[in-house]
């Protein structure tokens, strides 16, 4: 029989797994906006809006330390960040998009050398997805293979009911887990009435064909004329749930400080620079080429998978107003 | 549990046990791993690069330009260009850096064995080829002839002046070295001209010849076409592209050329794969 929670229940669910210590992380009201965010209590969850940004901060933070280092008498010690201290954490009401980039970024993190400050947090995590009953103009989901009531990365996953309250499915033993800890506060319903899950406009794209032209059209007028006006801000890859792309750098003196692992972007013109000066990607077409490439071709390439999930932020975001998801339309409209 | 062997971002740590001064911004340190085992066990091959780092300042990508058949020590050579390269510059014998690697993909040097080789280098460029020429010394009865065609702008711009010598006076190898046009001073008895321009009047043979290039974009953009006029191979002209790095390790998403990962798919490839990339390098 198909499991439900009440709102005050879900409220209470977040106060349970604070005062088991976890960390929580969900839709929280920051201002004028909403972002996923650290919960101190249940009532803070509000759902009614889909984040401002991506949930990708849970498993990799805007800068983390990766190690610390200090010279005392001339010796220099480098210690280790202990991964075991990182909280057990619970992601809740993260939207179908945001819970499904976790599992695309699992494969650049753990191709060859595994990447254990994502991968640790990874295991750490457990994901509590909820499906979206609205969507906006910029939301294409679809367009990419996944839906609002998808529940690819969830553990558990929500469905908001006419009558108020969600249904709850399992997913996965983590989630099973999770739920059976808690199982007092779900309840068994003999049959239930899901809200209509939301309908983005966005029509499929056929991501087979849109590969195969950029497998051969590297080079194409076609570039210029959609990224010349990119600014290259970077907004659209620091609000992307699935970007990976950082920079590594120390903080600290000589003696005594911090490495840390930072979001980069690629659209930033300094991205490729060389020492000598010559930059391999100079203009921002070739720039905003490589973000398209990257997300559609080379992800593809090296593992079988899409890097964007249609969450459509890049498209809110962009300050010159240009739309990733009518590019690939585009794209896909080409002969 | 602490994971300590877990972090893939962490450096080894070693001595600056030597510093050679190359040139007036390019310097060679000898590295020494401050643990025994990490000496002990520490293997590459030539053409591997490392993330070399000065703390407080960050990480740096260079080919480890020693040979893999001298164990004890690795050497790296830097040119001072910015925040890193300066900050490693200022450390002196006995100060420690942090090291990661072996990264990347090396020199097939087995596919080497029986034939002549001809190393074209430029300026800096040397280092992530000496790294294969001693290698090849090392090894000397494994090959044919040895010829080295090497450049700089000048003369205070050569790097391993003093290899450059015992190069040319083992007798086993033709060494051939060159400076720009009004790069040279009185005494040079090398050549006088551009890398590309002497390296077709050396006129190696091209026949079961292999052709290892290093040096800056435009080096070897006009000594591809010399090789071809002498009869190489696409898939006999090797080298080694240098694209910013930051991770080594196909993480960071900064080295592509394409779906072509620098770190990981390279550094070194055959002229072959290389035109086969975009030409976004
Ligand atoms: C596989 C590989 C092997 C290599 N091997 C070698 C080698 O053996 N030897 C070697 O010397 N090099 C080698 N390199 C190149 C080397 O990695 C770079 O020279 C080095 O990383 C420069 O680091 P840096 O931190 O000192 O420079 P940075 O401080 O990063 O500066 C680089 C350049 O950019 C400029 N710059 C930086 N920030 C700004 C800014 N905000 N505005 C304007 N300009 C700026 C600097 O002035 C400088 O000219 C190799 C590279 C690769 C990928
Ligand atoms: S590329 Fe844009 S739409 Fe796709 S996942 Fe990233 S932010 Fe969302
Ligand atoms: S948000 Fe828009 S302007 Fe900014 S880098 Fe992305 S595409 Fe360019
Ligand atoms: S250096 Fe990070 S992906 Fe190649």
């Amino acid at each position: 029989m198909p499991k439900t929670i009440t709102e005050q229940n879900l409220h209470l669910l977040v106060d349970a797994l604070l005062r088991e210590g976890k960390r929580v992380v969900g839709p929280k009201r920051a201002g004028t906006v909403t972002l996923y965010e650290p919960l101190r209590r249940g009532e803070e969850l509000s759902l009614d809006e889909l984040p401002r940004r991506s949930a990708k901060e849970t498993f990799f933070p805007v800068c983390e330390s990766i190690l610390s280092y200090e010279k005392r008498e001339g010796r220099m010690t480098v210690r280790d960040v202990d991964l075991s201290r990182l909280p057990e954490s619970v992601l809740i009401a993260a939207r179908s998009c945001d819970a499904a980039a976790p599992g695309i970024l699992d494969a650049v993190f753990s191709w060859d050398y595994h990447d254990e400050f994502y991968l640790e947090r990874r295991r750490r995590t457990v994901i509590i997805g909820l499906a979206c009953t609205t969507a906006d103009d910029a939301c294409f989901c679809t367009a990419v293979g996944l839906s609002p009531a998808a529940t690819q990365g969830s553990d558990l996953f929500l469905t908001p009911l006419a009558g108020g309250g969600y249904a709850c499915a399992v997913v996965t033993e983590k989630g099973e887990a999770l739920l059976t800890a808690h199982a007092g506060l779900f309840a068994e319903a003999e049959s239930i009435e899901a809200l209509p899950p939301a309908e983005p406009a966005a029509a499929p794209l056929d991501l087979k064909r849109i590969k195969a032209w950029l497998d051969a059209n590297f080079e194409h007028p076609f570039w210029g004329s959609i990224a010349e006006r990119c600014a290259g801000c970077g907004a659209c890859a620091f609000l992307c749930p699935a970007c990976h792309c950082f920079d590594i750098s120390d903080e600290g003196s000589e003696t005594k400080g911090e490495r840390r692992k930072h979001w980069d972007a690629c659209g930033f013109g300094k991205f490729t620079n060389h020492a000598s000066g010559h930059n391999p990607r100079d203009v921002q077409p070739q720039r905003y080429r490589n973000r398209i490439m990257h997300k559609f071709k080379y992800y593809d390439d090296k593992f079988g998978l899409t890097l964007c999930t249609g969450c459509g932020r890049c498209i809110r975001a962009c300050p010159v107003g240009i739309d990733i998801a009518a590019v690939l339309d585009e794209i896909n409209s080409k002969p | 549990m602490c994971i300590p062997d877990k972090n893939i971002y962490k450096p080894h740590l070693a001595t600056i046990d030597a510093i050679v001064d190359e040139t007036h911004d390019i310097r060679t340190f000898r590295l020494v791993f401050e643990d025994e085992a990490v000496r002990d066990s520490f293997a590459f091959r030539a053409g591997q690069f490392a993330e070399y780092s000065a703390f407080g300042a960050g990480e740096s990508t260079f080919c480890i330009a020693s040979s893999p058949t001298r164990k004890g020590h690795i050497e790296c050579c830097f040119r001072a260009v910015g925040r890193v390269t300066e900050a490693l510059r200022r450390l002196e014998v006995g100060d420690t850096v942090g090291v990661r690697g072996p990264y990347g993909n090396s020199f097939p040097i087995e596919e080497f064995f029986g034939r002549n080789l001809v190393f074209v280098a430029g300026g800096i460029a040397l280092p992530p080829l000496r790294t294969l020429i001693w290698n090849c010394l090392d090894w000397r009865e494994k090959f044919g002839d040895i010829t080295i065609v090497y450049g700089a702008r000048t003369e205070a711009d050569l790097v391993y002046k003093r290899e450059l010598r015992e190069w040319e006076e083992r007798g086993d190898v033709r060494l051939v070295k060159t400076v720009d046009p009004g790069g040279n001073g009185p005494s040079w008895d090398g050549q006088v001209g551009f890398v590309p321009m002497v390296l077709e009047q050396a006129a190696p043979a091209a026949e079961n010849t292999i052709a290892l290039v290093c040096g800056p974009p435009v080096m070897i953009k006009f000594t591809l076409p010399v090789l071809e006029k002498l009869g190489f191979g696409d898939d006999a002209i090797y080298t080694t592209l240098e694209n910013r790095m930051k991770c080594g390790l196909g993480k960071c998403g900064r080295c592509n050329v394409g779906n072509v990962y620098v770190c990981k798919d390279g550094p070194v490839f055959t002229a072959k794969q290389v035109k086969a990339m975009p030409q976004e390098f």
